[in-house]
């Protein structure tokens, strides 16, 4: 016998297997009972699992990897070094930093930090990359626009403050530090 | 003979007003039941300034797809592709819906109405060869689809043209002998004395329905149906898996809307056909022109005009059952192969068909009559 081959146990075919006709008839009864449930949770104003999107919406999971965005931190500057990690894994390019220094003349800042949100992929690699923990992957996905140039998020549209983003922080430790 | 003439006038509009607006309902159902047998939202969103939300009312699409989509339809460009025959191409979808119309003059939608001292049949057209008439329009339909397919220059649209025409013919035979056993049995060809011939009871408690006596000739009717309106399972027409869209492939706003309303037209046809052969027309069971006889020895009298409104409530019930039966089988069954679909034309609902004309008639000669 070969390797890896398991004999799996099948159930016998039931009656409507078997003859097509009546599998037919089954399926005009289970059509029916799902349209007299459906219609009767309708009237009682539920429906069944379908989130109604504008009017209600769900949060995600920590998974969930949205739009990025750069973490502020508490004293209202970015986290971000400019040190172009992340423009790096880019595989669409999507992300544009201008680096500046800083009054101390120690740290880096980004100056410019652009995002094409037309091109990214969400792919989160700029999140992986991240030194510092300064670009992660948010929950929010509506970023829909009217025109190309609104497609084009600047660094004062990407800050997010950091106990925004805390779980997905957590997720990350959860995951990266194991 | 002006007055005649004035109540031919109004039950015609009336009958067209009535196949319209239940064709018009089909379209919602079509949408929002198909929804719910899949536990799905369906249609939710338009509404015209928010009135129903204001009164708190759940939106059940009817705007969305009573005014919404015809709205986009009509107001859509109405593109002719070059090479096409514009009036063949234009001609085509009112040659299928107008045969599917004109067939239900000859359905009587209740028994007779006494106004006073005339006595009206709630018929369009009380003709007394209607089953004739009937098959004539129905063979009238296949040119519609064939035109629409043949004139647009393309070749998906030929090909769901030819499809059609094959499909149509080939089912048509089976409908028509369930048709003939029908004929036969109640030995008529007046869709009024065939209601008639279903009043009544046997046994004392059960309907004198036609599905009891032929319930073989009520599946060739239902199956030959499904396929004549070119629905799933039977869609080979426009199989879009396959010809895109089939014979309107090419066909765009107004004139696509046509034919659409077309399938949902003869959806109610098939329905109403069902319901005439099978399920007794207007007859409502235990109902007589006195009032409800019950088994148990009961008499519930009742005045004339009510005993026929009933007639008419009792036949648009039966009449909507079969337009959801038909809507539902549309989201239980696959599309079928083409040649499964002539197989089960010509090898199954044939020979069934014949048997079912041949036992009739033996029945008929033999015992003088079934009913």
């Amino acid at each position: 016998m070969p390797v890896g081959v398991i004999k799996v146990a099948r159930p016998a075919p039931t009656l409507a297997q078997r003859r097509p006709w009546l599998a037919l008839l089954v399926g005009l009864w289970v059509a029916t009972r799902h349209f007299f449930q459906s219609a009767f949770l309708f009237a009682r104003g539920r429906q069944n699992f379908t989130v109604h999107f504008p009017e209600q919406r769900f949060l995600q999971p920590p998974a969930m990897r949205g739009m990025p965005v750069l973490v502020r931190m508490s004293n209202g500057k970015e986290r971000c070094v400019a040190c172009g990690l992340c423009e790096w894994a880019c595989p669409t390019s999507c992300i544009t930093i201008f680096p500046a220094e800083t009054a101390d003349g120690v740290e880096r800042y980004p100056e410019v930090f652009d995002i094409d949100m037309s091109r990214c992929m969400f792919c989160g690699l700029c999140e992986e990359a991240c030194p510092e923990e300064a670009i992660v992957m948010s929950r929010q996905v509506e970023i829909a626009c009217y025109s190309r140039r609104g497609s084009l998020w600047h660094k004062e549209d990407l800050l997010v403050p950091r106990d925004q983003l805390q779980t997905r922080l957590d997720y990350l430790h959860r995951h990266y530090d194991a | 003979m002006s007055s005649e003439l004035v109540i031919g006038a109004v039950k015609a509009i009336v009958v067209l007003l009535l196949v319209l607006n239940l064709t018009a309902l089909l379209l919602w159902f079509e949408r929002k039941g198909s929804a719910l047998m899949q536990d799905r939202v369906g249609a939710n969103r338009a509404a015209i300034l928010g009135v129903g939300r204001r009164l708190g009312l759940p939106n059940l699409g009817l705007v969305n797809t009573l005014v919404a989509d015809s709205l986009k339809l009509f107001t859509k460009e109405d593109f002719v592709p070059a090479g096409a025959d514009r009036f063949l191409h234009a001609l085509a979808p009112f040659l299928a819906l107008f045969p599917v119309l004109v067939t239900f003059a000859v359905v009587p939608l209740g028994d007779v109405i006494r106004l006073g001292g005339r006595t009206v049949e709630l018929q369009a057209a009380p003709l007394n060869a209607a089953v004739l008439y009937l098959l004539a329009t129905l063979g009238l339909g296949v040119y519609g689809v064939a035109l629409g397919g043949w004139a647009s220059n393309n070749r998906w649209a030929l090909l769901g043209g030819i499809r059609a025409s094959a499909q149509m013919l080939s089912y048509e035979i089976a409908m028509g002998l369930g048709i003939l056993s029908m004929v036969m049995t109640y030995g008529t060809l007046d869709l009024q004395a065939m209601c008639r011939a279903q009043g009544g009871v046997w046994l004392g408690w059960l309907p004198r329905w036609g599905i009891f006596i032929q319930p073989l000739a009520f599946v060739l009717l239902l199956v030959a149906g499904i396929a004549e309106s070119k629905r799933v399972p039977f869609d080979l027409p426009e199989g879009e898996s396959e010809l895109v869209a089939g014979y309107f492939t090419e066909y765009s706003g107004g004139k696509q809307a046509v034919f659409m309303f077309t399938d949902f037209a003869e959806v109610v046809l098939v329905a109403v056909l069902l319901t005439l052969f099978f399920f007794g027309g207007w007859q409502v069971p235990y109902l007589y022109s006195d009032g409800f006889h019950l088994p148990g020895g009961f008499l519930l009298a009742l005045p004339q005009a009510a005993v026929a409104l009933l007639g008419v409530v009792a036949f648009f019930v039966k009449t909507l059952v079969f337009c959801c039966f038909q809507l539902l089988v549309r989201w239980v069954m696959p599309r079928m192969r083409y040649d499964q679909l002539m197989r089960l034309g010509w090898k199954g609902l044939l020979p069934l068909g014949l048997i079912n004309v041949v036992a009739t008639a033996c029945v008929v000669v033999l015992a003088g009559g079934v009913g």
